[in-house]
């Protein structure tokens, strides 16, 4: 391991637990299918980072209370600052609307249907929030969606948080699925001089193989080749603004080809 | 029991993007700011704490309320936290409120911190956004400036307005922060003012949303004292009082406010609906407007005897950590009507010097936005305002509302979860 000056990396190895035969207790649930379990590949991670000090540095800056000119006033003091690291795992159950997920493994979006309103919910809800339905059973009651639908709002993101900003620049919105009265959180893989509110768009999925179960599976795309926005369309019908935006999408394309290598432009990825 | 309940003071540790002291810390240097203000204030005259802070895992710390309350020496008293997202502040005064007018107890001390950059800003986003459906928002973007300029487009699309209202009502807010000695703006730019072309060349975040439309990572903290009105003559001579207080809430998801059957009541607003979009199942609020902040509005102003608000409100300090919240806000909070937001940009009502200023503090995107001190220190240039101090505490350029008698602040968490609207009088 990579010696650095002053505090030296932790250089303890830590191989993963070999876990034996699932512990049968009465009543408990048994897990069916472990195929993609991170468990054991996270288990050594933990030890390296959790709480663990990465580092520190002295930091000299303006200090004490009263207004902006009483602290520059002040001569400055030294701070230190420790580099405490910490992740976990999360084995997080997605309940009684599980089948959502398990079918966006194989390429379907489904909705659940409140039997006393009609009401379909696509994210689907397991009960009826309807307060007429007082809570209404609704987990048995899956339809299958058509992957279709409108959106309903959008935006186009040039800074994302950590995990997303390796895919800027992207648009994310509300896609109102055909059939469903809620509207679905869907990253819109389309060029935003195409996107308007009330576009109509397909949902198509992303190779088996790369599927996770959850929305990062999905994705839209116009379901009308080379449609244009609308004259009353909120963001192209100002042309000036559209010119800004898509200087913007240029450069955080330039961003993410510096730091990460990854080339988003339009020739690379389709969209 | 039903008796009047007071802000006596406010102490302020500054919003600023690092502080070298820790939370405890600036918690301090706040609290002995409120001593100041309360000379005769003694440990013993405090009943119970309310601690306001959003977050424990921008700082790996659970309980960190505990260790306030014993860092001031207070640990004896009552004490818990309260937490709401973006709304914990004002929350956290609204329990205190409950707390001393139902008589449980006579005086509370109100200790707000966040400490928002220990961790860096792509991270801290992802940890705020997991205030977010994790399972259903949060995986498709994880950032709230994402959902929030997704809702404004809604809204921009349903009524009109354009970049350039957004844009006035940063250069408003971010103007108004050089009045203001403790802004964070003031510290990381200097007092020079800005102007709809340094808007134009702010960097695009999230369209249409640019830097300059969205709220400030914060570190920063305020204590504020609330008490019975038997008691509150021990600590102020200048107190500002609590007429009117509304809290209400909405969906967690935004996408689900297409069938929100709880504001099926809200024929007035639904029917301004425009019928050029596909019409859905429940239009009001959908994801153009806060139905949150709206109910919250109404309780209080029913409490505090407000029909119109524009005429009945001398100035008003909306929660807005982006700006075309504070359009939509402008509607909810009824200093316009549903769609007519852009009207209050573009006459300028909402300036200094308006029918009704609005951030005259600088706000959430400019003067700072420590999540659990955010609605204190507001509260706090509120009580300056309606007790004619502006000026002791800003100096003599600090934008003092002439005679201003009646304010309102909002709270406001997640997507427009959570909502609160406080309605302030001076005495």
């Amino acid at each position: 391991m990579e010696e650095k000056e002053g505090l030296k990396e932790q250089t303890l190895r830590v191989r993963p637990i070999k876990r034996g035969a699932e512990k049968k207790y009465r009543d408990y649930p048994t897990v069916l299918d472990k195929s993609t379990e991170a468990h054991e590949f996270w288990e050594p991670i933990v030890h390296q980072g959790l709480w663990d000090i990465k580092g520190h540095k002295i930091v000299k800056g303006p200090w004490g209370g009263g207004s902006v000119e009483d602290a520059k006033k002040r001569p400055p003091r030294e701070f230190m600052v420790i580099d405490r690291a910490s992740f976990a795992l999360y084995s997080h159950s997605y309940g009684l609307v599980s089948p959502f997920f398990r079918g966006l493994l194989e390429g379907k979006l489904m909705g659940t249907k409140c039997p006393e309103c009609g009401t379909v919910y696509c994210p689907p809800r397991a009960h009826c929030w309807n307060p007429e339905c007082r809570v209404a059973d609704c987990y048995d009651n899956w339809m299958n969606l058509p992957l279709t639908g409108i959106i309903h709002t959008f935006t186009v993101q040039c800074l994302a948080a950590a995990p997303f900003e390796h895919m800027l620049p992207f648009s994310m919105g509300y896609v109102q699925v055909d059939g469903a009265d809620t509207t679905l959180p869907t990253l819109l893989h389309m060029r935003p001089r195409e996107i308007f509110i009330g576009k109509k768009v397909k949902f198509e999925f992303v190779p088996e193989e790369k599927r996770k179960g959850d929305l990062m599976d999905v994705y839209a795309v116009p379901a009308i080749l080379d449609e244009k926005a609308p004259e009353w369309a909120c963001l192209q019908k100002d042309a000036e603004q559209m010119k800004v935006l898509e200087d913007s999408i240029k450069a955080t394309q330039e961003f993410i080809k510096k730091r990460y290598g990854i080339d988003n432009s339009p020739e690379e990825r389709g969209w | 029991m039903n008796r009047r309940v007071a802000i006596c003071g406010g102490g302020i540790f500054r919003p600023d993007l690092w502080h070298g002291e820790n939370a405890e810390e600036g918690v301090a240097i706040a609290y002995k700011g409120l001593l100041k203000q309360c000379p005769n204030l003694r440990a013993d005259d405090i009943d119970g704490l309310v601690m306001s802070y959003f977050s424990d895992h921008l700082n790996q710390q659970l309980c960190m309320g505990w260790i306030i309350q014993d860092y001031l020496g207070l640990h004896a008293k009552p004490g818990y936290r309260v937490e709401s997202g973006g709304a914990t502040s004002l929350d956290a005064l609204i329990n205190a409120y409950y707390l001393i007018q139902s008589g449980f107890y006579d005086v509370i001390l109100i200790p707000g911190w966040e400490y928002m950059c220990e961790v860096d800003v792509a991270s801290t986003n992802e940890m705020i956004a997991s205030a977010a459906d994790t399972d259903w928002d949060f995986p498709v973007g994880g950032y709230y400036n994402a959902y929030y300029a997704s809702l404004e487009v809604r809204h921009m699309q349903l009524y009109g307005e354009t970049c350039e209202d957004l844009g006035r009502i940063a250069v408003k807010n971010h103007n108004n922060s050089t009045h203001i000695p403790w802004s964070q703006w003031l510290s990381q730019h200097g007092p020079e003012p800005i102007t709809l072309e340094d808007y134009w060349k702010s960097r695009m975040v999230s369209w249409p949303y640019r830097v300059l439309n969205n709220a400030v990572m914060s570190e920063g903290a305020c204590c504020i004292l609330m008490a019975a009105e038997e008691k509150v003559k021990k600590f102020t001579d200048t107190p500002m009082w609590i007429t009117g207080v509304g809290i209400g809430t909405d969906s967690m998801r935004p996408g689900d406010r297409t069938a929100n059957f709880v504001y099926e009541g809200f024929k007035d607003e639904a029917a301004i609906y425009p019928d050029f979009v596909k019409s859905i199942k429940t239009p009001y609020p959908e994801m153009a407007n806060f139905a949150s902040l709206h109910i919250a509005a109404k309780r209080a102003y029913a409490q505090a005897g407000i029909t119109n608000p524009m005429k009945e409100v001398d100035l008003m300090e909306l929660f807005t950590p982006y700006d075309g919240v504070e359009l939509c806000l402008y509607e909810d909070t009824g200093l316009c009507g549903r769609g007519e937001g852009k009207n209050v940009v573009r006459e300028g009502t909402a300036e200094y010097g308006g029918e009704c200023p609005v951030n005259l503090s600088g706000g959430l995107t400019a003067t700072g936005h420590p999540v659990g001190a955010t609605s204190l220190y507001y509260t706090t240039f509120l009580h300056w305002q309606l007790t004619g101090k502006v000026k002791d505490f800003c100096g003599p350029d600090g934008l003092q509302v002439d005679d201003a008698k009646r304010a309102v602040i909002t709270g406001h968490g997640g997507t427009g979860c959570q909502g609160a609207v406080v309605v302030y009088e001076g005495d």
